[in-house]
């Protein structure tokens, strides 16, 4: 490539001779106004805005698509084009509604800031301004065509771009506009993609409200990623879910593994909290991702190994007390780091709470068993059968810092008459019986109390170990339940009965035995500063009869103010991050948040790993490239297919057969429900690509305050 | 890469048909210099023709089009059409427009014509009175022997693109071998000059590809004010803001139809000042062809019970009224276009050239 030298405003300007005139001057700081040019798509040159003069050629030229040539000498202010950008906008804003406050896009129009740039000549045209008409026919994107100035990037980023075309030029009545190229959506074969949205530069196409959270605090790219925003950890979704349509599923997993240590764990149960955020939830539900990413991990081949850092040893010590996912993820990190790891766990094995909290139905104990050793087998040291007493105490044991990740493994007992009598269980002390196997006795009827997928657990758990009769009960409607639907959903096929909207009075008893629960009804549940509050409807009290009961409302650290640390309502008090009250002590997970979820936990392991590792003298940064680059790329075709793929299911076990014994019975996908699966993504960060609009204000303020 | 030259029939200004015409009775020489043209080219050849029409002997790749441009001698242009889209035109130095994998370059007949038989004839369409002749002419020759210009009103040399001539000044105009004098148009004494704008602008406006703001717009605002000047709502100042905003509009406009497509209206405002003044100022249509159909709108205060629907319905927002009032039209506003007519169930949104006595103000229903 050859450089050329050319004048722009005077200023000698070197350019390199595949640019235009704009992008030369655009890069040498003399801003020509532009609104139909945008960086990702073909110069147009309909707008006229981006008009020069250039010395020796009549009339003038367009700058977007004139290409730069030796010795040519430009005026961009010249009497002649500036006259030429002021009809334009003139003309433009003779059909675009002229009240801006009230149009959402209000401080984000290009149009409106390249008209206080340009200028009004204040002429006498006619009002031509076009119909209030809203089309909101696409489930993701609103039309307000009124406000249209028909500068094309939306038709050209459809065409273009993505090589969709579902947008189009049509005269209308006379009157030129971009409609849907097709008798309906389905048939333009909108790809749900939001390049039109991207590039718009007024208000006429946009996406709905609700679509995207509307948090100024979150990045354009968290914005625009609803799913890896919505995932604590931030796990690059589209990217594993592209690798797997790809069948490149190592490269999936090592994906996952860059935010988390234990993807197949979490593919079997995580919250999936990604998959509520997902924006094919507007379409007709969301991407199937928990069980894509429990697919790819399956197929982890361990060649991320090659490229995972280990930095070397530092000498440094740090203890971490509990193994469940807080303490897994953190004395993973932290022996990368270089530091020395010990792991301090109370109860026979590792796994905190998805070994003796979840039960092995829901995650099959060799695939944790494997996630496990994995860890350990690059030197991070597990000592079950330890139960540390004090943190304190432990620190002064010659460590350098200490990671609490003690969790929740106290169940909350409500203050119920009869919550103590033989036969009334707590969910942590009855799930963790079993898993140490060693299960509590259950009788025939049994009564859970709780909304959670705990409630669940424990619910499903009494049913294969014998129980006739499973009642859930609680105090939220069904649409309200914090347990996730499908678990609902299947809890239901296993002939357990969901009782909702109820408030628990007494656990009845004859003779010291539990015999039943009594609750009555409820509406109007609000969760206000002291707990929950309603009205008890009257006359509905009922009992149900219940030879044991079981507590699932809620946990609790397992531990006091012997442990040392500073606790609030049981829980491990942090501040500035993970900081506990004692210097060099750290915490994370449920024993600091309460019960969440062990995505959470990692996330925050991780994020309390950096804090540790800068308190230890390093740099925290913990970050690592384990997938191959990937381009994703952004001309995704028109597939017919996209929106009439419905979400895979994956194959279950069938209700009779699963609720006699704790086997898997969740089987995930195979090969090919996996990549239909994928390839249903609408592949969000297909957007992130597109070069972010610029005002005329970007530009000056790099000129350093130019008028 | 392959080179493709396709023959575009489907540019003509609509004062000059002459590619079909050329197709039909010249078919030889076009296809004669049609073939020496894409040789140079090393090209293979398509003809594009208007839906409808077929030529029996025309052989090869006959592609067939709704669309009819005067964009369409523009390559990307084609292209766009080819693959079904509508026709706009790219204009960048080093732009090749591709349709199946070719580089396109477009040809009219009337060029490929002249490749093969020389510049120094050249095919004119006179258009006198509705009818249209093309013509043989040759170079050099003045339009007064071409066309029979004695006793008209004006001539238009360049259909949309052109300029209006005193018929003294067109007669002694030589015919050169530019677009330009492909079209001869004679006006008669009885054509008003104003509502012959009217049709042109309307025929601009509908040609217009819409790519560009200056033609898009400017071919809208000069439609509707030239239509104003026939009912009377034009105002004094539109003739000077049509010459100001033409003269930025033929240096700014993308495309040499945008460029051009002010000159009939310009240069017809120069010749006929008098008579676009009568009817803005004295609302006057000597040839009386404007200000008939200015049939006024009025909604019948007696009959009208408030209920909005017809403010609703006009896309001018021009009608004025709340619940339970007597709702009113307002006149400057107004378009005529009868929308709130068949929006009113009351039957009460009535025409009439003369307006009867009305509500000027705000009147509750039943109180008038």
């Amino acid at each position: 490539m050859a450089n050329v030298n050319l004048t722009i405003d005077g200023k000698a300007i070197v350019a390199d001779e595949s640019k235009t005139v704009l992008e030369a001057a655009l890069d040498n700081g003399i801003y020509i106004p532009h609104l139909c040019h945008h960086d990702d798509l073909h110069p147009n040159g309909g707008c006229r805005l981006c008009v020069v003069k250039q010395e020796g050629v009549d009339g003038v030229i367009t700058s977007c698509s004139t290409k730069v040539k030796e010795g040519m000498v430009i005026n961009t202010k010249e009497e002649t084009v500036e006259k030429v950008r002021k009809l334009s906008v003139e003309l433009m804003f003779r059909t675009h509604p002229d009240e801006c406050v009230g149009c959402p896009k209000y401080g984000k129009c290009q149009l409106a800031s390249i008209s206080q740039y340009v200028g009004d000549a204040g002429r006498e045209f006619r009002q031509q301004k076009l119909p209030l008409i809203e089309n909101e026919e696409n489930p993701l994107m609103l039309h307000e065509m009124y406000r249209c100035i028909l500068c094309g990037r939306c038709v050209r980023a459809c065409s273009e771009m993505r090589g969709v075309g579902a947008l189009k030029f049509e005269k209308v009545d006379g009157r030129m506009k971009v409609v849907i190229n097709g008798k309906d959506l389905a048939d333009a074969g909108c790809q749900f993609c939001g390049a039109c949205v991207e590039v718009c530069p007024t208000g006429s196409i946009r996406d709905k409200v609700g679509v995207f959270k509307d948090d100024p605090s979150l990045s354009r790219e968290q914005r625009l990623v609803p799913c890896t925003e919505g995932c604590p950890a931030h796990i690059n979704v589209p990217k594993y879910i592209r690798f797997i349509k790809e069948g490149n599923y190592p490269a999936a997993a090592a994906t996952v593994r860059e935010k988390a240590p234990i993807p197949e764990s979490l593919g079997y149960i995580c919250v999936h909290s990604c998959e509520l955020q997902c924006k094919r939830n507007h379409l007709d539900g969301p991407l199937s991702i928990r069980n894509l990413k429990r697919f790819a991990a399956s197929q982890d081949d361990g060649s991320w190994k090659a490229l995972s850092f280990q930095k070397d040893a530092t000498g440094k010590k740090v203890a971490i007390i509990g193994a469940g996912p807080a303490g897994l993820t953190a004395g993973y990190y932290l022996k990368k780091l270089g530091h020395e790891v010990t792991i301090f766990e109370k109860l026979p094995k590792a796994g905190g709470q998805m070994r003796y909290g979840i039960p092995s139905y829901r995650l099959p104990r060799e695939v944790l068993d494997r996630e496990i050793a994995e860890i350990e087998s690059i030197g991070v040291e597990i000592k079950c059968g330890q139960d540390v007493k004090s943190a304190a105490e432990l620190k002064a044991q010659g460590f350098d810092a200490v990671f609490v990740s003690v969790g929740t493994h106290a169940g909350n007992r409500l203050p119920l008459e009869g919550n103590d009598l033989p036969g009334v269980y707590l969910n942590a002390d009855f799930l963790r019986a079993i898993n140490l196997g060693e299960p509590l006795p259950v009788g025939e009827n049994v009564v859970v109390l709780g909304g959670g997928n705990v409630a669940i657990d424990c619910a499903e758990s009494a049913l294969r170990l014998g129980a006739k009769n499973v009642v859930m009960t609680c105090l939220e409607a069904p649409d309200k339940m914090t347990a996730s639907e499908e678990e609902v959903t299947w809890a239901k096929e296993d002939g357990i009965v969901v009782e909702n909207s109820r408030t628990f009075d007494a656990i009845e008893s004859e003779n010291g035995k539990v015999t039943g629960l009594t609750v009555t009804g409820i509406e109007g549940l609000k969760f206000g500063p002291k707990g929950p509050e309603f009205t008890r409807i009257p006359d509905s009290t009922v009992t149900f009869p219940a030879d044991t009961v079981i507590f699932a409302v809620g946990q609790h650290p397992d531990i006091n103010e012997e442990f040392g640390l500073e606790l609030n309502r049981g829980r491990i008090v942090t501040t500035d991050g993970h900081k506990t009250s004692v210097e060099g002590i750290y915490a994370a997970g449920d024993a600091v948040t309460g019960t969440r979820s062990v995505i959470a936990a990692i996330a925050e392991a991780r994020a309390a790993v950096s804090e540790i590792d800068i308190f230890l003298g390093g740099d925290g940064n913990i970050e690592e490239n384990l997938a191959p680059e990937q381009v994703a790329n952004p001309c995704i075709g028109k597939n017919p297919e996209l929106t009439t793929t419905h979400r895979t299911e994956p194959t279950v076990t069938d209700a009779d057969t699963r609720k006699c014994n704790f086997e898997p019975m969740d089987l995930g996908f195979d090969c090919s429900k996996a990549g239909c699966e994928a390839s249903r993504c609408l592949q969000c960060d297909l957007r992130v690509q597109i070069s972010p609009q610029k005002f005329w204000s970007d530009y000056i303020s790099e000129e350093g305050g130019q008028q | 890469m392959k080179n493709l030259l396709v023959v575009s029939c489907v540019s003509d200004d609509y004062k000059a048909p002459l590619s079909m015409y050329l197709l039909k009775n010249c078919l030889s020489e076009v296809v004669g210099g049609v073939e020496q043209y894409a040789k140079n080219l090393d090209a293979d050849i398509m003809y594009l023709l208007p839906e409808g029409e077929k030529i029996d002997d025309l052989k090869g790749d006959v592609r067939y089009t709704n669309a009819c441009s005067p964009t369409l001698n523009n390559p990307y242009s084609v292209v766009q059409v080819l693959t079904g889209n509508i026709p706009r035109p790219m204009i960048q130095d080093d732009y090749v427009a591709v349709f199946e994998d070719k580089a396109v370059s477009v040809v009219t007949p009337e060029a490929a014509y002249g490749i093969k038989n020389g510049f120094d004839e050249k095919f004119v369409a006179v258009n006198v009175g509705g009818n249209t002749e093309i013509k043989k002419v040759s170079v050099g020759q003045t339009v007064g022997e071409v066309a029979n210009v004695d006793g008209a009103k004006a001539v238009l040399l360049g259909g949309l693109k052109g300029t209006f001539y005193a018929p003294a000044d067109a007669a002694s105009t030589k015919i050169e071998a530019t677009e330009k004098f492909s079209s001869i148009t004679v006006y008669d004494q009885s054509e008003c000059m104003v509502d012959v704008l009217v049709q042109i602008m309307n025929k601009t406006y509908e040609m217009s590809c819409g790519k560009c703001v200056l033609c898009r717009e400017g071919t809208s605002q000069f439609k509707q004010i030239v239509t104003e000047m026939t009912t009377g709502r034009a105002k004094a100042t539109d003739i000077d803001l049509i010459k100001e905003v033409s003269e930025i509009i033929s240096v700014g406009a993308y495309c040499p139809f945008g460029q051009n497509m002010t000159n009939p209206l310009t240069s017809a405002i120069a010749l006929f000042a008098d008579e676009f003044e009568d009817h803005i100022k004295r609302k006057t249509c000597k040839c009386g062809k404007c200000y008939k159909q200015a049939e006024l709108y009025y909604i019948d205060p007696d009959e009208c019970i408030g209920c909005g629907d017809c403010i609703d319905a006009c896309p001018e927002e021009a009608i004025e009224g709340k619940d339970g009032y007597i709702h009113m039209i307002d006149q400057d506003l107004c378009e005529q276009c009868g929308k709130c007519v068949s929006a009113c169930d009351e039957g009460c949104i009535k025409t009439a050239a003369k307006l009867p006595k009305l509500p000027k103000k705000r009147t509750k229903v039943g109180k008038w």
